[in-house]
């Protein structure tokens, strides 16, 4: 059965259920949560985890689907045509960014309006255990003889823009190579192919919490909580950080009593324990972000990668 | 394990095995998608049980992929491809029920030795993961299109062409080095390029359909009173090599991150034909065709888990979905599994053997009505093919265009056929072309241009030198063979 009509169906049920349950004088609120993401992707378990906390702390019955193809161009057309009436969300990631810029998508980025930022996947520069390089001093001053070789997970990504930036702004010239997803790379650094990897820090949480990576540097504005002793790229002299996001979009036109129902209720559910304590497991740092905030923030993060992927010669 | 947790988790591995063999039965559903498709319904059971109704979904689609590619000439998945060839050729002599049996008994000897592996050396063999670098992976790509050449068995030069055509495919989509968008005229659907499911049902489901249709006389399928069979005692001992050969291919692909089930499916049908002492069958309906791909394929299904468990690193798509099953009930694989959950671990285990008991269960008793299904009148079978394809296709991605590309190639497919071009060769491309092409372009990057870095890496240089003697070993048969058929003509 094609994902959709699963969906609809488990939507029905509830919409039966909740009509069976009587007590209340209107039907429940059904709320769809759409990602470009296939069951069990980054995307996908981010919703998935969020939604009962969501149902519990709003009220109504959340749903997660999962609109595939085209790198989220699928996805953004299906928001982008839906009602503004609150019912269809689509879960930001800088997926739609890339696939808005390097291909022609019926809707693209600029097409959805930013509701709101619930997080930021920490990017951090990582290298083996057991590698001869324990700083980023060392990886920089290797790269410095033209030998060096990093990596990041994909061609067009943000990892890839965070190497190329890296690379620039430190005035070193290491070779770098893209991979196919932040697993394929990681084994890369275990077996010392590569200098440094930049990722997700929950790709590579299992081989950190085994004692078999080394974190270098957080990409960010800040340090993590989690790891105290790692001092971010502009600590280390480096003027780059980035902030991989994720958050919520929905059609143009969204009125402003539910936008600020949605204000009023990530902070509450960001610091809800339960939920804090599964999202911090999952190593995501909460970065709530009102509507007016990260419309300008996406207005940024879309201008700065349409300069660079321009500047690399990928797109003309 | 306590009584309760057994009570949990043989439930389980049915109801995932007979999903699996469902999904992996239907063109283009391929076993990633079946397992994602089943995916959210897991969220609110025991991570136990869902992470084993998971892994038998993987088991049951691997076995399922054959039973199309033995009865309809149309591989389910993409590693049950290699089982085409004489599969079909045992269907049309009405040997389809031991066709099935024999794909049946492979996949479940193959799963128990990958399952072995999985138990006793999960830990020590995560290293052959990390032995693969990037030229590594472009040598064993090499190896995988030298098997062209056996396969091309009339026609080298033809096979040669289908097999670029197929590397052509694999261009499309985004650069694996730059990011570029190639070939894809600006369509978003074509970024991530053309998956090898989509070439695989055209060429064959589709296209057969078609050259069928301009065929006179339709006739009733063959198998009318194919009786099911397990493997005689003689031909046990027939298929133990093949099955051997197979699930030793079998583990060390699934343990390679990138490898994946159908890599392993060709070189093991392609080393079972060097080992047999009946070569000549090979492509005519030989059992041992069968039973080599399929106990390769099912032992990927066990030994997949290797880097996962070990690693914390999917290997294949449909490892990636498992991985997916692992984070939302909360569980992070890798190196600390074993400590902090190893009540999962062994619970996998354990689920993992009964799936693998279960699909020889719930595999015999859907055989039945598989055959009775394609002996149906040739009419009737070819709508319901028609049908099946299409929405299988839709179903992936609920798009219109996938099924356009997949009927693109049934008329590539029907041309093909016409100019009597071998299609495997074609779909070994489409398949191996990225892997070939990315790594090969990484290890470029990463030398500085060098080439010398192929053969200075070991695990590469080992693989190219395999490669390179059978590619002369094989040039050389078809150059003796070519001979003796024109010694033959000129006495007369």
């Amino acid at each position: 059965m094609p994902v959709g009509g699963r969906i609809s169906l488990l939507a029905l049920l509830a919409a039966l259920a909740a009509a069976c349950g009587g007590g209340d004088a209107e039907p429940r609120r059904v709320v769809t949560l759409v990602t470009h993401s296939s069951p069990g992707g980054g995307s996908d378990v981010f919703l998935r985890e969020l939604v009962p906390h969501l149902a519990r702390l709003m009220g109504g019955t959340f749903i997660v689907e999962n609109v595939q193809g085209g790198s989220g161009a699928k996805a953004m057309a299906a928001v982008a045509q839906a009602k503004p009436d609150g019912s269809l969300f689509y879960a930001t990631t800088p997926t739609f960014i890339y696939t808005s810029l390097l291909s022609d998508p019926s809707a693209r980025y600029t097409d959805l309006e930013p509701l709101v930022n619930l997080f930021f996947d920490p990017e951090v520069l990582y290298t083996a255990a057991d590698s001869r390089f324990t700083t980023l001093r060392d990886v920089l001053d290797r790269a410095r003889t033209g030998q060096g070789r990093w990596g990041a997970a994909n061609p067009a990504s943000l990892e890839r823009q965070v190497m190329e930036q890296l690379k620039q702004k430190a005035g070193v010239s290491p070779a770098i190579t893209t991979f196919e997803g932040g697993g394929d790379m990681l084994i890369n650094v275990l077996n010392h192919t590569l200098d440094m990897g930049a990722g997700e820090l929950q790709e590579i949480r299992a081989q950190l919490d085994a004692g078999r990576l080394r974190l270098l540097a957080v990409v960010g504005d800040e340090r993590l909580p989690q790891f105290p002793g790692v001092a971010t790229l502009k600590e280390q002299g480096v003027d780059l950080a980035v902030r991989k996001f994720r958050g919520l979009a929905g059609p143009k036109g969204m009125s402003a009593e539910l936008v600020a129902a949605w204000e009023a209720a990530v902070p509450k559910l960001l610091d809800d324990p339960v939920y804090r304590k599964r999202y911090m497991d999952n190593s995501l740092q909460p970065g709530f972000m009102p509507h007016g905030d990260y419309a300008r923030f996406m207005e940024a993060f879309g201008a700065e990668t349409e300069a660079f992927l321009r500047q690399s010669g990928v797109i003309q | 394990m306590s009584l309760d947790e057994l009570i949990a988790i043989v439930p389980a591995a049915f109801g995932g095995v007979t999903w699996g063999i469902f999904g992996g039965a239907l063109p283009g559903i391929s076993p990633s998608i079946t397992m994602a498709l089943l995916l959210p319904l897991t969220y609110g059971m025991d991570p136990t049980t869902a992470i084993v109704m998971l892994a038998a979904t993987y088991v049951g689609a691997e076995y399922g992929g054959s039973i199309p590619a033995i009865l309809i000439r149309t591989p389910g998945t993409n590693a049950a491809a290699a089982t085409v060839m004489d599969g079909y050729a045992m269907t049309e002599q009405g040997r389809a029920g031991e066709a099935l049996g024999i794909s049946l008994y492979s996949g479940f000897v193959g799963g128990l030795f990958g399952l072995g592996v999985v138990v006793l050396l999960a830990e020590p063999l995560s290293t052959v993961a990390l032995a693969f670098t990037p030229p590594a992976y472009f040598a064993l790509g090499v190896l995988g299109l030298s098997v062209i050449a056996s396969l091309a068995r009339e026609s080298l030069v033809k096979g040669l062409m289908a097999g670029v055509l197929g590397l052509m495919i694999s261009t499309v989509g985004t650069d694996p080095v730059t990011g570029l968008s190639r070939f894809t005229f600006g369509s978003p659907e074509l970024l991530s390029g053309i998956p090898p499911i989509l070439v695989m049902v055209g060429l064959f489901a589709v296209g057969e359909l078609l050259a069928e249709s301009g065929e006179r006389g339709w006739h009733q399928a063959a198998p009318e009173r194919a009786r099911i069979r397990f493997p005689s005692p003689a031909l046990w001992r027939r298929i133990a090599l093949p099955q051997a050969i197979g699930s030793v291919i079998g583990a060390f692909e699934g343990m390679m991150p990138g490898g994946g089930g159908a890599v392993s499916s060709f070189l093991a049908y392609n080393e079972a034909r060097r080992w047999s002492r009946r070569k000549e069958e090979f492509g005519r309906g030989s059992p041992e065709g069968i039973a080599a791909p399929e106990a390769a394929n099912n032992t990927v299904a066990c030994t997949t888990l290797v880097p996962i468990l070990s690693l914390g690193i999917p290997s294949s798509n449909s490892a990636a979905v498992l991985l997916g099953g692992f984070l939302l009930h909360g569980l992070i694989p890798g190196p600390m599994l074993f400590v902090s959950h190893s009540g999962v671990v062994t619970g996998l285990f354990a689920g993992l053997l009964a799936a693998n008991i279960a699909m020889l269960i719930v595999g015999y008793v859907l055989m039945g009505p598989c055959i009775w299904l394609v002996s149906r009148p040739r009419p009737y079978l070819t709508a319901f093919i028609y049908a099946l394809v299409v929405s299988g296709v839709y179903a992936i991605e609920t798009s219109l265009f996938q099924v356009g590309v997949a009927l693109a190639f049934g008329l590539a497919g029907y041309a093909l056929r016409y100019f009597e071009t071998p299609l495997l060769p074609m779909v070994l491309g489409v398949i191996l072309g990225f892997m070939v092409e990315s790594n090969y372009r990484r290890a470029l990057v990463l030398s500085g241009g060098d080439h010398a870095t192929f053969l200075q890496d070991p695990v590469s240089a080992a693989f190219l030198t395999v490669a390179a003697l059978f590619l002369v070993g094989s040039i050389a048969g078809h150059a003796l063979g070519a001979r003796r058929r024109r010694g033959a003509e000129l006495p007369a």
